[in-house]
């Protein structure tokens, strides 16, 4: 057995998570001004606190960390009216690499020492994920500007789409759920 | 192996489905891409997951192995499917020390577990992959341990699942004590009629001279001694000690323990038999063992090499079984006992129980030696007045004990912490020498 230093990947996992939190807490304020752009500030903070928390102590501050990001995300693009708002993909990408990150914080324990090429595997997976959600995201806005009929056809394509998302994740998590092995 | 969903799982579909519907009822593809890589990452992930069917076995390069020594732990691991990241965590057990000897020191971080430690590595298995974990594990204490509990942990690509597996098929390893070197042992008041080391008070066929006596018919010619019967003027024969073997009984009193950072007094107890019982066994003796405590190991005295891995065997498991009934020495079969052995008597003098089993041994005639291992230096230094006064009462009332014994005929000798056990067997031996039960 080599002899290398204790574990480090937690805190650092950990501190590039709330990094990228502040960074999707912080961008949707460069695109308000005024009143609304205080308020937003408050909810940045909380969802910097919560990401924050999440990714260094509680890991299960996950899911509120992500909604209050997306939730402040979705003001910003609800008020800036009817143009589609080209960062999505960057957001996704970013809320997904923020999601890894604060995971692998949590997963990776101090005291169990990582061998290298566990590391560079999960990196490159994350690393993969980031760049495959980021094609995601732009793939699906050109989806959206490409004239597919009205509104009400479009409506049901996609209420058609995301339950069929959700029915697949459904299905296949009760083909894999928890089973206890025979005896 | 077992498998769970981590946390993941709901979280992302959580927040995927909360953003979908908030995209849909807000007519917003913005959040539709946001969302979408949470629940698509989800779906690849379920999708690929497989039961990596782990193989797993643990052996230890040695069954034996002396104080101080290192055995090696072997964990071999065989996937069928990928693993990405296999925690290995090994419990090890007190008394033993893994490989760099504190936390963060090695590769395998030690995690501290009520008495026990882990030592824990996470790797990767491609599938088909054999890989042989080796943990060097230094002997600290005596003790018969059990090695080999490994708890598994197999995560897949996307973190979703784990697979949790505990392997508890336990490899025996037996750790003795260094036995010490030891030139002079406690001598027995009555041998045995095998031949052996001791002189034996009778006399009879040997080398060391007695005494003379006039000679008589059937008396061989070369035990006349001539210097003598010309001076008397009559035929004198010399009379010799006979060199004889002993029954030596190692008493254990293994009620109570006192501990303290430096060891214990049952650590010194069974080191000290294990050294006299490999010391008596050289000298041809026959060593039985009573280990008297909460549970109660008999060893009928017997000699040679096979008698003394069984009694360094017995003595591994020795250990400190807390009750409340009362022992005495009417529940030893009377084989183990036998009349005319010395008995060396390896206590603390704190139970009760053990105290009045050696007044026992002393009403029944036994040839008792008894090895006070001083609990005083592990209690810990007095902390104020009252702790030094109940120290100088606790001293006194053991000395107290001591002489109590030696009234009674035994030679009693404390073993203070820094004392080699080679000098306390040359003061039991002066001592006895004192009341007349060593020969001179």
């Amino acid at each position: 057995m080599p002899a290398p230093r204790r574990a480090r990947t937690p805190l650092a996992c950990g501190l590039a998570a709330t990094v990228v939190a502040a960074a999707l807490a912080a961008a949707p304020l460069a695109a308000v001004r005024g009143s609304l752009r205080q308020a937003l500030a408050w909810l940045a903070a909380l969802g910097l606190l919560l990401a924050a928390g999440a990714a260094l102590r509680v890991g299960g501050l996950l899911a509120p960390a992500l909604a209050v990001l997306v939730a402040e995300y979705t003001v910003v693009v609800v008020r800036g009216g009817d143009r589609v708002d080209a960062a999505a993909p960057l957001v996704g990408a970013g809320l997904l690499l923020y999601a890894e990150l604060a995971s692998w914080a949590r997963e990776a324990r101090p005291r169990v020492r990582d061998e290298r090429p566990v590391v560079t595997a999960r990196a490159a997976v994350v690393a993969a994920s980031t760049l495959a959600a980021l094609a995601l995201g732009a793939l699906i806005l050109l989806a959206a500007a490409v004239p597919a009929g009205g509104g009400l056809d479009r409506l049901a394509v996609g209420v058609a789409a995301a339950t069929a998302t959700l029915a697949l994740v459904v299905v296949l998590a009760r083909r894999t759920s928890t089973r206890e092995p025979p005896g | 192996m077992t498998r769970r969903p981590t946390a993941k799982i709901p979280t992302y579909v959580g927040v995927a489905a909360l953003v979908l519907l908030a995209g849909l009822s807000l007519g917003r593809p913005e959040l539709v891409a946001v969302a979408a890589p949470l629940a698509v990452l989800v779906v690849a992930g379920l999708a690929g997951a497989r039961d990596p069917e782990l193989a797993a076995e643990v052996t230890v390069d040695r069954e034996r192995a002396l104080v101080g020594d290192q055995v090696t732990v072997e964990l071999h691991l065989e996937a069928a499917a990928r693993v990405e990241r296999l925690e290995v965590l090994l419990v090890v057990p007190p008394g033993m020390e893994g490989p760099a000897g504190g936390p963060g020191g090695s590769g395998l971080g030690p995690r501290s577990a009520g008495a026990t430690r882990t030592w824990a590595v996470a790797v990767t298995l491609a599938a088909g992959e054999r890989r042989t974990l080796a943990v060097p594990l230094t002997c600290r204490r005596w003790g018969a341990y059990w090695l080999g509990d490994v708890h598994l942990r197999a995560h897949d690509r996307f973190r979703l699942f784990t697979w949790e597996r505990h392997l508890d098929r336990h490899a025996g390893v037996k750790v003795f004590p260094v036995p010490e070197a030891l030139r002079a042992l406690v001598r027995p008041f009555e041998t045995q009629v095998s031949t052996g080391s001791h002189v034996a008070a009778q006399r009879g066929d040997g080398i060391e001279f007695a005494d003379l006596r006039p000679f008589l018919p059937g008396d061989r010619p070369r035990s006349i001694n001539w210097r003598a019967t010309a001076r008397r003027g009559t035929l004198m024969v010399n009379q010799r000690h006979p060199e004889r073997a002993t029954d030596v009984v190692l008493f254990l009193d293994s009620f109570l323990d006192v501990r303290g950072p430096a060891g214990s007094t049952l650590d010194r107890a069974v080191g000290a038999a294990a050294s006299l019982a490999s010391a008596y066994l050289r000298q041809r003796d026959r060593v039985g063992l009573v280990s008297f405590g909460g549970f109660v190991q008999w060893l009928q005295p017997g000699s040679g090499q096979a008698a003394l891995y069984r009694l360094l065997d017995t003595l591994m498991e020795t250990q400190v079984f807390a009750t409340a009934a009362w022992k005495g020495i009417r529940h030893l079969p009377p084989r183990t006992l036998p009349a005319k052995s010395l008995v060396v008597a390896l206590t603390p003098l704190v139970d009760e129980r053990g105290v009045a089993a050696l007044f026992d041994l002393l009403a029944r005639g036994y040839d008792l030696a008894v090895v006070d291992i001083s609990p005083l230096a592990h209690a810990g230094p007095a902390g104020g007045e009252w702790d030094a006064l109940a120290t100088r009462l606790w001293a006194l009332e053991r000395e107290t004990l001591r002489h109590r014994y030696q009234r009674l005929g035994a030679a009693v000798v404390e073993w203070a912490d820094a004392t080699h056990l080679q000098q306390v067997l040359l003061e039991v031996e002066a001592c006895r020498r004192r009341a007349g039960l060593a020969p001179r």
